[in-house]
């Protein structure tokens, strides 16, 4: 078993790693720290388990080399579990990638990074809701505070590879007349 | 199934609607630091000042403070005069090597009096290594994670962009030119930031060529105070100078700036601790080997007469291309390892200062240290060698032009 | 009123209404999207990057980019 760590840049995939690893990957307050991946392992239910980190991207679309390298960490390991680290006061760009992730058939978990962040900007968001509509395992962490990362790991075993398709379906099952909900 | 890129935002357009709420928001005090940082009208003066500020933390910290008031005090004091005792075989081969080369004055063998002229492994090579170079590293590598934890970087690569622009770069580039100044290794991979092949190419030819490490900066500031504010000087010139070049030749395109700029925070001691171990552990694990090893051969080169040869050898391009005495060969050799050990050893070669001026800027101009350029050798064979041929040229080029600019002025 | 993104005065806000095809890609990653609105943070001289705020977040971008974006101001 593999577990990816992807997600935007700075949105904190290295502390994660730090945290599950106990390695000293760098970290700091600024897009592109990771250019290069990282592996380390970390020990799931007796089991020794490879975690990476990889760059930060924006998309599986790649528009530099540190990018490049994050897609074909993805690429090269097609059975890999994901975690997809989102940053919560930017949640819908970060969805864009968990979403193109989720399409190629990977089993995702999210996490919802910096939660503190989010809750100063006064934006809240729906947990529950979220994981419902997409149908894969998301939690709100603060890493640098070892919040939620624990928990992150305990809820892997519910992430499962999801077709869109049922979340377009599930969408259109909110929206009180369908797609006319867009105006 | 996969979705389109549109059908993917419609998507998640409608999903936000459903989850998210934005409640009302009032800018903090974060904010407001923010907006006034990256303002050109206060974001500059603000700049500016910061810059300063590094500098002269740097050059009290680690010159005055530590090597000055201690380091100096500890090796010269103590350190070399005990070790020119107890070790045996005064004069000798292995003497010469390990401790003190010596001098011979007025046909007298005469062992030198400070650990920059002994110039043996155990005396100026654990000088330089720990003395020297430790003290600066440490100090470089505090304040460089301090901006990067604060968030200080993209700020300042807002306020860089239009000047980095004329250069084929644009202002995300101050990153791998800042991490460039501590250590150029892990500068040359950070370069993958950077959007095209041009780009990265430009931007890791010009901080092989013109961005001196820590370890160098440190050295300078030790040996040659009055002079390091003209080696700079001359360096930021060349860097724009043959930047702007570069970019007129080197095809391929040059993308415009478009980053995120983060919010501000406080910095975490324990990362800020653990960074700085981190940093200040690998680049030790690179440079005292080098230091030790670079100390060996040149040593060795001189005993057998290499360095000499080689010296003369070279002399009508040294004397009379770059204005500088030919004994400069031996640390030229030197700077291939290490590029403190190479600004050491001429520090205590005899020459006017402009000549020291030019030397100092040919010692870092002239081949990137053999990490460095191992580093570049991962990242493409093709761009190492298109770099090494720049370099080559900018050597010669720019090597005389700064002979000229001191007939010009009549000092050289 | 209807602008370019970087015509917007100091502080000025917006709805952005259209971006060119070449970089709407690009920029919606950095949360520069249709519909989104926007308020100029700072202007760079010398045609410098823009600094703009959306949703919340800071994002800047080349000023080249932002003449391909367009905005309908807020009064
Ligand atoms: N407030 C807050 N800050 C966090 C949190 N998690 C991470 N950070 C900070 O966010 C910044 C980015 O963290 P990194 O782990 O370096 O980000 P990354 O995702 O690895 O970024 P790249 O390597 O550039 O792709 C660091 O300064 C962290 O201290 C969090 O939960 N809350
Ligand atoms: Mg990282």
């Amino acid at each position: 078993m593999k577990i990816l760590l992807m997600g935007h840049p700075n949105v904190g995939k290295s502390v994660f790693f730090n945290r599950l690893t106990g390695a000293n990957v760098i970290e700091s307050n600024y897009s592109g720290t990771t250019v290069d991946y990282t592996r380390g392992y970390m020990s799931l239910d007796g089991k020794e388990v490879e975690v990476v980190d990889v760059p930060g991207t924006f998309s599986l679309d790649p528009k530099d080399r540190a990018e490049e390298v994050a897609v074909a960490m993805l690429k090269e390991a097609k059975d890999a579990y994901v975690i997809c680290v989102i940053d919560s006061s930017k949640l819908e760009r970060g969805l864009y990638l968990a979403l193109q992730i989720m399409e190629e058939g990977y089993s995702v978990i999210i996490a919802l990074n910096m939660d503190d962040v989010a809750e100063d900007k006064n934006i809240k968001i729906d947990n529950q809701k979220l994981e419902q509509v997409l149908g894969v395992p998301v939690v709100s962490t603060i890493a640098i505070e070892n919040i939620g990362i624990s928990k992150v790991i305990s809820r892997l075993k519910d992430a499962k590879p999801v077709d869109v398709e049922d979340i377009t379906v599930m969408r259109a099952g909110m929206n009180h007349c369908g797609r006319c909900g867009r105006t | 199934m996969k979705l389109n890129p549109d059908e993917r935002w419609d998507l998640i357009d409608s999903i936000a609607r459903h989850v998210v709420t934005y409640g009302e928001y009032r800018h903090t005090l974060k904010d407001a630091i923010g907006e006034l940082t990256v303002k050109p009208m206060t974001g500059l003066p603000i700049a500016i000042a910061v810059m300063y500020c590094f500098w002269s933390v740097f050059g009290s910290f680690a010159g005055t403070l530590c090597t000055d008031g201690f380091f100096v005090k500890l090796f010269d004091g103590y350190w070399l005069p005990w070790l020119q005792e107890v070790f045996p075989g005064k004069g000798g081969w292995i003497y010469s090597i390990l401790i003190d080369a010596g001098g011979m004055t007025n046909g007298e063998f005469i062992l030198s009096d400070n650990c920059f002229e002994a110039f043996g492994v155990l005396t100026s090579g654990l000088f330089v290594a720990i003395g020297v170079v430790l003290p600066a590293i440490v100090i470089f590598y505090l304040m460089l994670t301090l901006l990067e934890d604060i968030g200080y970087m993209p700020r300042l690569a807002v306020l860089i962009d239009t000047v980095l622009h004329k250069i084929g770069l644009h202002g995300y580039a101050i990153v791998p030119t800042i991490l460039s100044l501590g250590c150029n290794v892990p500068a040359v991979t950070a370069t993958r930031i950077l959007e095209t092949r041009k780009q990265r190419f430009i931007m890791m030819t010009l901080l092989a060529i013109f961005i001196p490490c820590g370890a160098q900066l440190g050295i300078m500031e030790e040996v040659i105070p009055d002079l390091i504010g003209y080696v700079l000087l001359y360096l930021v010139i060349g860097y724009f100078i043959f930047g702007f070049i570069l970019n007129r030749i080197v095809p391929g395109k040059s993308p415009e700036i478009l980053i995120d700029v983060p919010q501000y925070q406080k910095p975490m001691m324990t990362n800020v601790r653990r960074k700085l171990w981190m940093r200040v552990s690998s680049f030790f694990k690179v440079a005292v080997p080098f230091v030790l090893l670079g100390c060996v051969v040149v040593n060795v080169l001189y005993l057998v007469g290499f360095i000499q040869w080689l010296g003369d050898l070279l002399a009508p391009v040294f004397v009379g291309w770059f204005g500088v005495p030919k004994e400069t060969a031996g640390p030229l050799i030197a700077a291939f390892l290490r590029k403190d050990l190479a600004v050491a050893q001429l520090s205590v070669i005899e020459m006017t200062q402009y000549q020291m001026l030019s030397a100092v800027v040919l010692v870092s101009i002239y081949f990137p240290c053999v990490a460095t350029f191992a580093m570049m050798l991962k990242e493409g064979w093709k761009e190492l060698i298109g770099s090494v041929a720049v370099l080559t040229v900018v050597v010669f080029l720019y090597g005389g032009i700064i002979h000229l600019i001191g007939k010009l002025l009549g000092v050289a | 009123m209807e602008k370019r993104l970087n015509e917007l005065n100091f502080d000025e806000e917006g709805t952005v209404k259209e971006i060119d095809e070449s970089l709407l890609r690009q920029v919606a990653g950095m949360g520069v999207r249709i519909g989104k609105n926007v308020r100029m943070t700072t202007k760079q001289p010398m045609k410098g990057p823009v600094v703009v705020e959306i949703d919340k977040s800071f994002t800047s971008l080349g000023r080249s980019m932002a003449e391909k974006i367009v905005v309908e101001v807020k009064k």
